[in-house]
């Protein structure tokens, strides 16, 4: 299929479904089922602020907390990919334990963050930076894999010290993994921190959605679905943008 | 061995460092109880959770093999059809990508707190990595195989059950390890969000009840079931493998 019919089936692909929904919701509940006919008007009341006038402050506090829990998924993550990667006794020692730790379904620990941190923000932020630790230390341990030991021997033998190995060696054969794990580790950041919110929280956009949806505003929690769906498309696209730029300057 | 008995070291002075740090008052237990009060509810903890832990693994166990059928069969369809994989592969992915938990309350709210949403949200999380292992590994299959089988005259069910399939059991087998802990995940989420069973509520109830200690020990059993089960699955697909 040419690239043009590609697209062209894309768009009516889209299409069909709105308007499948739109059927079904006039057959069933239009409460239940919020139609496009309805979920644009509710998303008009949103963006203008007449749902939800609070709206900015909220989000704020989910984006403030999606950079925060990031930062720490960054900072953690990073050192301790470092740690287990250019010591290879301590590697070979614990990075087996963080392997079996992931294993298991991030959200088990979650209850025991709530407990530890609270019901604010700083559970949420907990919880995002431990979603987007494991991928950062991933991508430093495969990053330092990538590094030619042999570079690394002639840099020394020519009297390189370690600092200049580091900066001049090791981290440009690394960067491409590290901004494709920096990448992975921001989605899962954003996934914790929006997952702690709907769970339980106190602001933000997931308290929001859990509010629309204990009232039954069925049409508002759409709208505001769709405005968290842009918000995650947009730090994406946003890193994408980033990973794109590192790789043309390496 | 020097390496699994450091291992086994660090582990044990970690918890002994804890037991203390919690003894000496500076850790209040109401938040983060000492290790030995762990290993003390551990046991009544375990014979409270069983029913849970049924419930919540029969959902596991049915939204695991929906994941894994509808993974498979979808991915071996969009892997072979490519202009069917061009136009649907970006909402693929977008799909994989997106919190899926911002449908979950529209999941709840037609399908009410029973088995069924945790089911299907729990296929959810565990379909997409299955689907997306699959599609990739048959449409990197050689090709020369397919045409050569073709040429001998194979039919397009041998080429399927003798080329395709076998090249793609490391995918399957791969997409079903993810598979499994990506289920559960799904199923724990619903269960905490809205569930009144299952050893997701479990989870939920004793942290808003302040239960630390019995929180800290359904923690210990749902992960060490949870690895468990990664475990056995592990080595089935060892001998899968090998029977490829």
């Amino acid at each position: 299929m040419s690239a043009h019919g590609v697209g062209v089936a894309r768009v009516a692909l889209v299409v069909a479904v709105l308007g499948f929904w739109e059927a079904l919701a006039q057959l069933g509940s239009p409460l239940l089922y919020v139609p496009p006919s309805r979920a644009l008007p509710a998303l008009a009341r949103l963006v203008s602020l007449q749902s939800f006038p609070g709206l900015p402050e909220h989000l704020w506090v989910t984006l403030g907390e999606i950079g925060l829990a990031y930062a720490l998924a960054v900072g953690m993550g990073i050192a301790t990919g470092f740690v287990l990667g250019l010591w290879p006794f301590i590697g070979r020692t614990y990075a087996p334990l963080l392997g079996v730790a992931y294993a298991v379904p991030s959200v088990v620990w979650y209850p025991s963050l709530m407990l530890l941190f609270g019901l604010g923000a700083a559970s949420k932020i907990a919880f995002g930076a431990l979603l987007g630790f494991y991928p950062m230390v991933v991508a430093v341990l495969a990053g330092i894999e990538q590094v030619n030991p042999h570079l690394v021997t002639v840099a020394r033998a020519f009297g390189a010290g370690r600092t200049a190995i580091f900066v001049r060696i090791m981290l440009p054969a690394m960067l491409s993994t590290l901004v494709s794990g920096l990448r992975a580790g921001l989605a899962l950041s954003v996934v914790g921190v929006i997952v702690g919110e709907v769970l339980g929280s106190k602001a933000g956009l997931g308290y929001l959605i859990n509010y629309a949806y204990g009232l039954l505003r069925t049409a508002d929690y759409v709208a505001l679905v769709i405005l968290t769906v842009v918000v995650v498309v947009a730090i994406d696209g946003l890193a994408g943008l980033i990973e794109r730029r590192s790789r043309r300057w390496v | 061995m020097r390496v699994h008995a450091l291992r086994v070291v660090t582990v044990l002075a970690i918890l002994v460092a804890w037991e203390l740090t919690v003894r000496a008052g500076l850790a209040d237990p109401l938040f983060v109880p000492e290790p030995t009060a762990v290993v003390r509810v551990l046991g009544a903890v375990t014979r409270a959770a069983l029913g849970s832990f049924a419930e919540t693994l029969g959902k596991v166990a049915v939204a695991y093999g929906l994941s894994v059928v509808l993974g498979v069969g979808l991915g071996v369809i969009l892997g072979s059809a490519r202009a069917m994989r061009d136009v649907l592969n970006p909402f693929v992915v977008l799909l994989y990508g997106l919190p899926k938990i911002l449908v979950l309350p529209w999941i709840i709210l037609l399908m009410g707190t029973g088995a069924a949403p945790a089911v299907l949200y729990g296929t959810l999380h565990g379909f997409f990595p299955v689907l997306l292992l699959v599609m990739g590994s048959v449409r990197d299959i050689d090709p020369t195989l397919v045409v050569v089988a073709r040429a001998f005259g194979a039919t397009a069910g041998q080429i399927y059950l003798r080329v395709i399939l076998p090249a793609i059991v490391p995918a399957v087998l791969g997409g079903m390890r993810l598979g499994i802990v990506f289920a559960l995940l799904g199923v724990l989420i619903v269960e905490m969000f809205s569930g009144i069973r299952g050893i997701g509520f479990l989870l939920g109830a004793y942290a808003n009840s302040f239960q630390a200690a019995e929180l800290f020990a359904a923690t210990l059993l749902v992960s060490s079931v949870s690895m468990g089960i990664v475990l056995v699955l592990d080595s089935m697909t060892g001998r899968l493998s090998r029977w490829r």
